[in-house]
């Protein structure tokens, strides 16, 4: 049988204890929390972004080509990354969520064929980078924040490159884009919350 | 002035509350995990979350991971905000009179 509220008169200590109590728990837990969080998908993908930006400066064209392939294995590694994680602390799939990335990815693939707009390797490398990071900041309102601010400081270093640095486009991509999600993991893994 | 809650109070339920309310709003923990975190039993930990269920603090939610049966623990919103209620009463405490 629970006490009553009126029945629970606590001294200044007793509460001092139980806050102290409440300390130590989140402290435990937030340890624990940190390590499920993101950090891993996002070194993945951060040297992903630098595979692809080294193979396209290096290999030029047929670096572009394998690019798919290196996007191929970090959706697998994210799927296993996520599979491995979920089991100890996991966020429901929200079927509404998945359905917009859905159709956000979708019409980002379909109108630029339909409309057969002119593009380069820089351009389309770009554009794919911007479609990743709306998807980055549509999960950073579902979700956490922290990917809202990863997705425009990312959509901002991308639109730089393209428009002021194309002569070091891929360099540019190399650092400020793999270089980002990199040092962001860090963030999240050993600072956020 | 918010006052202390009964059912938070005891001090394991506390405990599982605090950690609980370190996940972020639609993040689950799976109860081996918790029961590992909290240093607790199997029995135990169990007893305190069926009493918070019912209290509606916190949402149990039963799935397979890898075909294993598998419990999932996560704070619902009444259950965050009597926590906050009651940290909040357990600070007032501490505060003397008169000071805000």
């Amino acid at each position: 049988m629970q006490p009553k509220p009126d029945d629970l008169q606590l001294s200044p200590e007793e509460a001092a204890r139980a806050l102290a109590a409440i300390q130590n728990s989140r402290n435990a837990m937030r340890a624990a929390i940190r390590a499920h969080r993101g950090h891993y998908h996002l070194w993945l993908w951060g040297v992903i972004w630098i595979g692809m930006a080294m193979l396209a400066e290096f290999r030029g064209l047929a670096g572009v080509h394998l690019m798919p392939w290196l996007c191929a294995a970090g959706i697998t590694g994210s799927m296993v990354l996520g599979f491995v994680q979920g089991s100890q602390i996991r966020m429901p799939v929200d079927k509404r969520f998945l359905g917009v990335l859905a159709a956000v990815i979708l019409f980002s693939a379909l109108w630029p064929l339909v409309l057969r707009a002119p593009v380069n390797d820089q351009a389309i490398f770009a554009y794919s980078g911007l479609v990743a990071m709306l998807c980055y900041v549509i999960a950073g309102l579902w979700f956490d924040t922290y990917l809202l601010w990863l997705g425009l400081v990312m959509t901002a270093f991308i639109l730089v490159g393209l428009f002021c640095f194309a002569a070091i486009f891929w360099w540019w991509i190399a650092i400020f884009g793999g270089g980002t999600l990199i040092v962001s993991g860090f963030y999240i893994r050993y600072f956020w919350r | 002035m918010p006052e202390l809650d009964p059912v938070i109070h005891q001090p394991v339920r506390l405990q599982i509350m605090a950690a609980l309310s370190h996940l972020g709003c639609r993040e689950q923990v799976d109860f081996t995990f918790l029961k590992t975190k909290l240093d607790l039993t199997d029995g135990n930990l169990g007893a305190h979350l069926l009493t918070l269920e019912q209290a509606g603090y916190i949402a149990v939610e039963k799935s397979f991971v890898a075909r294993k049966p598998k419990t999932f623990v996560a704070l619902t919103a009444a259950g965050r905000r009597a926590f906050e209620a009651h940290v909040a009463a357990l600070t007032a405490i501490l505060k003397p009179k008169g000071t805000s």
